[in-house]
């Protein structure tokens, strides 16, 4: 497609006015059909959007919320265990973000070269299903799968192969040393096959004369998944990951489902930071202040996604993420 | 490229101009809110209150006018739509003669929405908190302030009658009251498995130490006579320390007269008690038990379901729950595995000295509510006016939450029970066919008044009832903690940074002294004296 | 000769591999199903039941108080995923417009609302002033937009050929006539993967609801049977013997639709749309 060029020779401003209305006459179908999203996003999503004024506010939702500048910001900076739970959440949530997708873009190749179409459907179905139950009950059967006891189907296993002994299994999910990595794994299990979907919906718009054509050049399996199926995946893949930058500071409940006392200093997220700074004050929770966190989020998630972009136009011709 | 920056700053300006264009309507609507929080709020609600209760005093309290109508926001304590909301209210009105709206968010969201609720300006009359909300909201001027219009109610005098007036004291805020309980807050109680005391040749404990020795024969013997020594644990708990106040009710042994934060010292004085000694020896007790082995090492990863499982499950013995039904439904749930299902409430060991009750969660009237006295009188002192209202509150409606006709339920099952005509007892639940009701929203082993013709002596099941008396002959209120600006500032930090120290010494990962060393590294000292200041201030 | 035995065995270790994934991937779930059929309550792994019993899927079947939640369930799933996916086609083939005037300033409209918002409270004070709080409406408009899927759809329809475009402007199509005719019937495998998405947030929703609505009578089945799941741990409740078994049939019951629905979704996820049949 041509899209970039032209409209650079500027000729009178009269001229191009014209030009440029000509041009939105051409297009008033296409507003027509923007409409109802710009009213959806204009209702649901700009109107409460007043709401991000509190963050420089003190309000609790009672009275009438007082002006206190950069207060909000300067409690949440000054708070010694806000930077750890910053740079977990980034750590926690990019790291997950990459695994996943890239587990979800091999099981998606991969699970393309299957031929029998039976067999695919059933494992289709199988690895998409841990995405249907809550991270609760998530949480309750893995802190089970994990246990350091001989319940604990993993440790019975690593006990078995003589990795560790009996009396001194691993606590996946109690240990600063393993939590994380439990984590991951978790991650990987439950959202890996939902994420599959998106990614074999795209590799099913692949035209299948490219096969063909590769085939008569001589390309074997591994070629045809390299030069082909990849590549096809390429701008999916990308929009995926930008995507989810935009909402990597909003990681909470997997963590806060996953996560105990003991293990604090490698798992709290900035989320959970916030959620036990506010449940475990014995007070009314102050508006303004979560009101603030949430807008240094955004902020974040902002940049992440001003960079991609930036990345993004240098790889796509010119062509941001959206 | 200057596209782009045109369009990106026209972005920015509409979401500037929705704001302004906006903030104006929020502006306003919110100068409203805030009309209605303030001046009916504290100041007024003083005044109000004192009007109100200068009448009271000079005028008996027969001219308080009737309410006609009353909306109240409640949690799933009361009757939910699925148990029979509709007929609760249709009762309630027909015996009140008043009109009630009522609305019940899911429990799980429900401060959530009564936050929502609170912001929107538009409050009910009436809502149950629970003691946090209650201290909150009442020091926010959201509360109308009751105390007046109690201490000169019939509702004073039935629960002094009945012993409760510690109950009452216990969420006064600086002697005022803004909300009143309907029930005692309720705690746990200690329960031992009858069998496994008998098979390892033990009596009940009455000491830590032979506590501590309990545990140990549960663990390295052969309590559920299963013929395997070392695959059973002494005792489980979810986590070393309690999510809300008071912390220490899961494991009230460890703990013993140990306060993980912040108390009512004897001497009036507000105090902080996890650098004392006595906590300090507590977590040397848990360190200690932890390593023996006698605690259960998942302590820390579990849910209360994973230990209630565990424990129908025979995997370990001795387990701190909620006094009262919960003896029952755990000795139902044994029963039903095929295990021995007798349990042993304990009387708190010597060093325990008293269980702890919680504070109650209470009906607090908001100030926004045109008639306040009125609403306190017929309908907050009804609701236990030892008769029909309080029947009402504490069993339901006939024939549909209780019943004294002839009949089976649960047929075709084994645990089929039949009643005789006359006899009380709970209606099937409709909600969960297969269990029966034992309550509506008081619990009769819990009330504050007592009340006349109350069947609970047939109703309740022996091991409820025991349960329950024991924990009511053994307890202590626990303290409301009022709510300052220190507190809603630095307690949540410092209640995680306390929670981890706790899970590290108990664990093993680090000695008492280390924890105590990062405790004052990490502003907790400094965190923990800001609070107590300003609570005795 | 030596590729042809390369292309034999890869099917096979293909094949393994999967076996192998699936298994580590039943075994959590498996849990829950065996707990779901066990009339004991046990904390431990199981491989079958110890008492085998249907009592739980009877128990939540036969619930009576169930079935209007379903059928609210499925009506707000289906209108939900049909304004969805209006809106994310409709908003989608606007952005692959890269010549419209103002298209990049709806491209930055949108991406603003993913990274930014108004926060819980002031976002319930808009939607009770508009008077959706406590209808069906705020369960089915709201989470409506979502510019997430609406992107995934934008690379879907970018796919399209641009010729696919120029013939059908040329044939005089208008805008709304080249969407139906060409942009939709080219993206099923997108309105199927993204449809299935918005289908299962509308099934999933309870944060909506337990929100934005107060009346009971209005709750979703998601809504009933989290009651189920999460269990209580009041001081209070009557633990029923059968709690353990009803709460895990619970879990597998709100799976089902969708276990039933997708092999049904997956053949338009086939390998390989012929384009060219189209072009032509």
């Amino acid at each position: 497609m041509k899209n970039n060029k032209k409209q650079s020779a500027a000729p009178s401003a009269n001229n191009s006015r014209k030009h440029l209305a000509a041009k939105i006459y051409k297009y008033r179908g296409f507003y027509l059909m923007f409409l109802p999203v710009f009213v959806f996003a204009v209702i649901f999503f700009y109107l409460p959007m007043i709401g991000i004024r509190y963050a420089f506010t003190d309000y609790n939702g009672i009275k009438d919320p007082t002006f206190t500048g950069l207060a909000n910001f300067e409690k949440m900076f000054s708070m010694p265990n806000f930077w750890s739970a910053f740079f977990n959440t980034l750590q926690i949530s990019i790291i997950r973000l990459f695994l996943t997708v890239a587990v979800a873009v091999i099981v998606s190749i991969f699970l393309n070269e299957i031929a029998n179409i039976h067999f695919k459907k059933v494992v289709q179905t199988i690895i998409y299903l841990p995405h249907f139950m809550s991270w609760v009950v998530t949480a309750s059967v893995f802190s089970l799968i994990l246990a350091p006891t001989s319940q604990g189907l993993v440790n019975s296993f690593l006990v078995q192969l003589g990795v560790v002994s009996a009396d001194n299994m691993i606590y996946f999910l109690g240990d600063n040393k393993w939590w994380r990595f439990a984590f991951y794994l978790i991650g990987i299990w439950k959202e890996t096959g939902w994420q599959t979907v998106i990614f074999m919906a795209t590799l099913s718009g692949i035209n299948t004369e490219l096969y063909e054509a590769a085939s008569i050049d001589g390309a074997g399996r591994w070629g045809k998944m390299r030069y082909i199926t990849f590549p096809a995946l390429a701008n999916t893949i990308l929009t995926v990951l930008i995507l989810n930058l935009a909402k990597v500071m909003n990681l909470f409940e997997s963590a806060f489902v996953l996560q105990n006392d003991a293990v604090l200093g490698t798992a709290n997220v900035l989320e959970t930071y916030i959620y036990y700074q506010t449940f475990n004050s014995g007070a009314i929770p102050n508006y303004g202040y979560t009101t603030a966190v949430g807008l240094f989020k955004s902020a974040i998630g902002c940049v992440l996604v001003l960079f991609c972009n930036w990345l993004s136009k240098k790889v796509r011709e010119g062509r941001g993420i959206v | 490229m200057k596209k782009k920056v045109v369009s990106l700053l026209l972005v920015a300006a509409m979401v500037a101009s929705m704001g302004c264009g906006s903030s104006n309507n929020g502006g306003t609507s919110n100068a409203g809110t805030s009309d209605a929080g303030t001046n009916s709020g504290a100041d007024a609600a003083t005044t109000e209150s004192n009007e109100g209760g200068d009448a009271a005093a000079t005028d008996t309290a027969s001219d308080v006018e009737k309410p006609e109508e009353i909306s109240i926001m409640v949690d799933g304590t009361v009757f939910t739509k699925e148990n029979a909301q509709d007929e609760f209210i249709a009762k309630l009105e027909e015996l009140t003669g008043i009109k009630f709206t009522v609305t019940q968010p899911d429990h799980d969201a429900y401060y959530d929405v009564v936050g929502q609720t609170i912001a929107s300006g538009e409050w009910p009359d009436v809502m149950i908190l629970s003691s946090t909300y209650y201290a909150g909201y009442a020091e926010q001027g959201v509360l109308w302030d009751m105390t007046e219009a109690y201490e000169n109610s019939e509702l004073k005098q039935r629960q002094d009658a009945f012993g409760s007036t510690g109950v009452i004291d216990g969420v006064r805020i600086d002697g005022k009251l803004y909300g009143m309980p309907s029930a005692r807050g309720n705690g746990c109680v200690t329960y031992v498995k009858k069998a496994w005391l008998d098979n390892c040749g033990l009596e009940a404990p009455t000491n830590y130490e032979e506590y501590l020795a309990m545990l140990e024969a549960f663990t390295t013997g052969d309590p559920d006579g299963d013929s395997t020594n070392g695959n059973t644990y002494g005792v489980s708990a979810a986590g070393f320390i309690g999510t809300e106040a008071p912390y220490t009710n899961y494991l009230p042994e460890f703990y013993q007269d140990a306060h993980p934060s912040f108390y009512l010292a004897e001497d009036g004085t507000w105090k902080d008690g996890f650098t004392e000694d006595a906590m300090k020896e507590a977590l040397q007790r848990m360190a200690d038990a932890y390593a023996k082995g006698v605690i259960d090492p998942t302590t820390l990863t579990n849910g209360t379901k994973d230990c209630r499982d565990k424990y129908y499950g025979d995997e370990f013995g001795v387990f701190t729950y909620w006094a009262g039904t919960w003896q029952t439904n755990l000795e139902t749930n044994l029963e039903a595995n095929g295990k021995d299902s007798e349990l042993v409430a304990l009387a708190p060991i010597a060093e325990v000295g008293q269980y702890l009750d919680r504070v109650p969660p209470v009906w607090a009237i908001t100030s926004q509510c045109e008639n306040p006295e009125g609403v306190f009188k017929y309908f907050i002192e009804a609701m236990q006016d030892g008769g029909d209202v309080q029947f009402l509150f504490t069993y339901g409606v006939e024939d549909v939450h209780w019943s004294t006709k002839a009949e089976t339920i649960f047929e075709g099952e084994e645990n089929e029970k039949v009643y005789a005509d006359g006899e009380f007892h709970g209606c099937e639940n409709l909600e969960t066919p297969g269990t029966q009701y034992t309550k509506a929203h008081i619990d009769p082993m819990l009330a504050l008044v007592e009340l006349a013709n109350d069947p609970k002596d047939e109703s309740l099941p022996e091991s409820t009832k025991n349960s329950a008396a024991l924990f009511n002959e053994n307890c202590v209120a626990a303290d409301l903690v009022p709510t300052t600006d220190a507190m809603s500032e630095y307690n949540g930090d410092l209640t995680t940074l306390k929670n981890e120290l706790v899970a590290n010494v108990v664990m093993g990962k680090s000695t008492i002294e280390e924890a105590y060393a990062r405790y004052e590294s990490e502003h907790g000292a400094e965190w923990s004296q800001a609070i107590v200041d300003s609570l005795n201030q | 000769m030596k590729s042809k035995k390369k292309i034999q065995v890869f099917p096979i270790v293909n094949g393994l591999i999967f076996i192998i994934i699936s298994l580590i991937i039943i075994v959590p779930l498996w849990k829950v199903l065996v707990d779901s059929f066990d009339l004991k309550t046990a904390y431990g792994m199981k491989l079958w039941p110890e008492e085998f019993g249907f009592t739980g899927y009877v128990t939540v079947l036969t619930n009576q108080t169930l079935y209007q939640p379903l059928i609210i369930s499925f009506i707000t799933t289906i209108c939900g995923t049909i304004v969805a996916l209006i809106l994310s086609t409709f908003g989608a083939y606007v952005l692959i417009q890269y010549d419209m005037p103002g298209r990049n300033f709806f491209a930055n409209m949108l991406l603003f609302t993913m990274i930014f918002n108004g926060g819980m409270i002031p976002t319930y004070l808009v939607l009770k002033s508009l008077h959706l709080t406590n209808t069906l409406w705020v369960v089915i408009l709201f989470p409506a937009l979502n510019v997430y899927n609406l992107v995934l759809m934008r690379n879907f329809f970018e796919g399209i050929p641009a010729s696919l475009f120029e013939s059908a402007t040329l044939d005089g199509c208008s805008p709304m006539q080249t969407f139906i005719k060409i942009v939709l019937p080219m993206s099923k495998a997108a309105l199927a993967s993204i449809g299935l998405m918005f289908a299962v947030a509308y099934w999933n929703d309870y944060t909506h609801y337990k929100l934005y609505i107060t009346n009971s009578d209005l709750y979703n089945f998601q809504m009933k049977l989290r009651g189920m799941i999460m269990g209580s741990d009041s001081p209070a409740v009557t633990a029923g013997v059968t709690e353990n078994t009803i709460k895990n049939a619970a879990i597998i019951v709100v799976i089902l639709p969708f276990m039933i629905l997708y092999p049904f979704l997956q053949k338009y996820f086939v390998k390989g749309v012929n384009i060219g049949a189209v072009k032509e």
